[in-house]
Parts: C-alpha cells; structure tokens; sequence
C-alpha cells in the first residue's frame, strides 16, 4: 500500500472526550482510503464559537490563531471534525487573511510561544475530506453493504456551512455535499423543509425554554419527512437531536424516536463496520438503533 | 424611532467600527430582512436584529447590556439573506463583549470561559472519560502549555476580566 495521505486532525474537546464514537467512526472510515489523523498536543480548546466569542472576541481569535499556527508547523492540512471547531480556525484563518492589522497583532502574540499564522494554511472538514480529496467515486468501491432500504435527513448545522467565504463549503442556503456523500451508501435522501435550519443548542445557556422551541421545530420538520434516521456531522447538533430529543418530546408532548448518526457511523455500516457502531451504542446513543439495524440487516 | 430606554454613546459605536468586521455594520440600510430570516424572531419578537442594529447605528449602547442579545444562534441566517453582507452576527458578538463587566452573560458562558482559560478544554477532561479514549483504541491527545496560553493573552487581559465579572443571569434564565 502506499504511504498514507496524513491530515492534523484537530480534535477540539466535544468530539474526543463526550463523543468519541465520531472520532472513532471518522478514524475507521478514513483508514479504508488511506488516510491518516495525526493530533498535536498544543492543540486546544478552539475556542468555542458560540458563548466564547461574546466574552472576549480577541481572545477568541488570538486562540484560535494559535491553534492555525501550530497546525502550520505541522505541515500537513488541518481537518476538525467538529463544526464549531473548524468553523472558529476557518473563520480567524479568513480574518487574518483578510486583516493586516490583525494579522501583526496576533503575530506578536504568538511570537512568544514561536509561533507564527500566515493565514496561508487550509482548514478542512469532513465533507471536504471525503467529497474533494477522497471522491465519491472512491467511496462508492468500499460500500460493501448499500443501505437502499434507508432513507436519511441530512441535517447540515450553520457552523459547518457558514460564512461561505471561510468555510468554502458548496451552498450556504442549499448544499449538496454532505446528500451526496450519504448517497454513495445506496441510501435515499430525504427532502426535508427548511434545509438549513438551526438545531437551537447555541442558546441553550441563555435561554432554553426557546433553544428547546427550534429544536422542536427542527425534529418535526424531519419527521413529516419520514425518515429513517437522522445523520449529522456536529457533535453540538447531535447533542441537541439526539441527546435532548426525550426532553424535547415530552416538553412538548409529542413523540419522535428518530435515531441520529454521524455521517462516520452511517460510512461505516456501508462499509461493513457495524460492530464499531453497535459495540459503542448503548454509552452514546438514547434512541435506540434497534429498528434501524434490522432494517440494514445488522445485529440489533 | 427610538424613544425609550437608550444609551447614547459614540464611543461604543467607534470602538465597534474600529474592530475586525464592525465597520460592516455602516452598509445597513435598515431593510430589515435579517429579522425576516431569524428563528429566534420567529419565536421571541422582542428579538429584532434590524432593531438591534438600529441602535447601534445611532450610538445607542443599550443592547450591549441587553440579555436578549444573547438569544443570537450565530446561525448566520440573516447574514445570508442581507442583500449589503453585514456581518450581523458578529456585530452582536461585539455587543455582547461590551456587555460583559456589567455581568450581561450566561453563568454557563462565563463557566465555560473561566475553564478554557485555565485548563485549556471547554470541558473538565476526567479519568472515565480518558478511560473509555483508551477503551476505544483512541490516542492519548496529550495537554497543550496553558502557561504560555496565558501569557500570549497578558495584554488582552482576560483572565483579570474573568476574576472580577459577575454574572447578572440569575438561575430562571429564560425569563
């Protein structure tokens, strides 16, 4: 085999340690193309896009900088799995690019720890990974188990998405990449109203109540579209869909039992992995995946 | 118009313009469909981001203190739908920033924050947690030098910020 394709792999803090079931998935998944994650230690919280920000923005993007300048010294692209956090290195790689000023500012900063931003280096996600570098043709030869008896809501998130102009992601109201790349398991995609909406986490700490309400509204959406499962690509938004989605039914006495995946997870029953998915299911998953795997002919 | 509750103050609106992106905030004509584009606006119309920027336009500092600034998603919807690209968002993002000594932020917020200052994480990285990593097969991720992180932000002064400031969120904080 030849030398694998290496990536920094960028692991932020939701991912590794609350939800590591992505990392692993992403990790497997991944291997089947030759790719390689290598992590940095100096590598921290990113910071987080969503509260972080609004308590002190410099130190936001002065953090965040460094965590571009150490992946730099890496020299190998930077890939984040989760979408606040490539959202935040994306958007401070675009700020720096685009702001001289900024740019020396941080650089002093960062002189201190030998450290340097350029404002040069790439920052990817997954679907850049997967639908750019690896390419659907690829991935299409490794499923091996096509899921055409599923039908999957993609449920993009803002952070992955957006602003296009850091994030060089397809359509910021009406993407494609991440259907396609569900596509490539034999799995039909589901239409589902409102493509980009918000699953409502971000204002969980300030107001929960409304947080809640858009939840709600997301996970009706997805269920008048009927589908079978719910696949994302952001920890944040999995919390939100998945973890709370008890909560937010009996809040509004309703029911939806939509089973949420990774976009990893789902990968990795076309391609014949399903023990990664089953053996991790009962820590990670509350709605349970029973129905869906016998559906897909797997073990429940 | 404006009639009640403002907070005249130019130097809020020029220290807002001078920062990355805020001068964005000039190319608002007040069309409005930032508010046609915002779930929250849907839910909550005391949540106005035309009005928002409104105020800000005339030096009106009030929404820095405002604790319905913090019910923004950062969705970006409205940023999308602004037919000048004003960086709406993170226009809010510098409100909320003024705001903080006067205690205008989520107890969460300011916990998570205090956390990612001092151990690097937004989260507390416990033993079950790096058990279940190595259960799992994943890499030990090691720790970055906190005290060099610290150090790089000495003339930002945030960790004197996160000492001093008090959360004026009480424990109902939807209402």
């Amino acid at each position: 085999m030849s030398k694998p394709r290496t990536y920094t792999y960028f692991p932020g803090c939701m991912i590794p340690y609350r939800l590591p079931h992505f990392e692993l998935t992403a990790r497997e998944v991944l291997k089947k193309f030759n790719v390689e994650l290598e992590t940095h230690s100096e590598h921290s919280c990113c910071p987080e896009p969503t509260t972080f920000t609004g308590v002190d923005f410099e130190a936001w993007v002065t953090i965040a900088a460094r965590n571009v300048a150490v992946s730099e010294s890496t020299g190998n692209e930077t890939v984040a799995l989760c979408s606040g956090c490539f959202h935040t290195l994306a958007v401070a790689n675009h700020m720096v690019q685009e702001d001289e000023e900024l740019k020396k500012r941080i650089n002093k900063r960062l002189k201190k720890s030998g450290l340097e931003i350029t404002g040069k280096h790439t920052i990817k996600n997954i679907l850049h990974v997967l639908h750019k570098d690896i390419g659907l043709d690829v991935i299409k030869k490794q499923v091996t188990n096509p899921l055409t008896s599923l039908k999957i809501a993609p449920h993009y998130g803002c952070h992955l998405v957006r602003p296009l102009e850091a994030t060089h992601m397809d359509h910021a109201e009406n993407p494609q990449w991440m259907d396609d790349v569900i596509r490539t398991t034999g799995a039909e995609i589901a239409e589902i109203e409102d493509k980009m909406a918000c699953c409502g986490a971000p204002i969980m700490p300030s107001g929960e109540d409304k947080a809640l309400t858009i939840t709600a509204s997301r996970l009706d959406q997805i269920k008048a579209s009927g589908a079978d499962a719910i696949v994302v690509v952001c920890p944040t938004c999995y919390t939100q869909l998945e973890t709370q989605q008890a909560k937010v039914a009996d809040k509004f006495e309703t029911e939806y039992n939509i089973p949420v995946l990774y976009l990893g997870e789902l990968l990795a029953f076309s391609m014949g992995m399903t023990d990664i998915v089953t053996a991790n299911q009962r820590r990670f998953h509350r709605v349970k995946l029973g129905a869906l795997l016998e559906k897909i002919g797997g073990t429940p | 118009m404006v009639k009640q509750e403002t907070m005249l103050d130019l130097e809020f609106r020029s220290w807002l313009l001078e920062q990355p992106e805020g001068e964005t905030l000039l190319r608002c004509y007040q069309c409005g469909r930032c508010t046609s584009a915002c779930p929250v606006a849907e839910i909550e119309p005391s949540f106005n981001p035309r009005l928002f920027l409104q105020k800000i336009l005339i030096g009106d500092k009030s929404i820095a203190e405002n604790q319905l600034v913090w019910n923004c998603l950062t969705c970006e919807q409205c940023e999308v739908r602004c037919p000048e690209h004003v960086k709406i968002p993170h226009i809010l993002i510098l409100a909320k920033v003024r705001g903080l000594m006067a205690g205008n932020v989520p107890l969460a917020a300011l916990d998570r924050a205090r956390t990612i200052i001092s151990e690097g994480r937004s989260l507390s990285v416990s033993s079950p947690m790096l058990k279940t990593r190595t259960k799992m097969g994943l890499p030990d991720l090691g720790t970055p030098s906190m005290d060099q992180i610290v150090a790089m932000l000495a003339d930002i002064g945030i960790v004197g910020k996160l000492e001093n400031v008090k959360s004026v969120y009480g424990d109902a904080e939807d209402e």
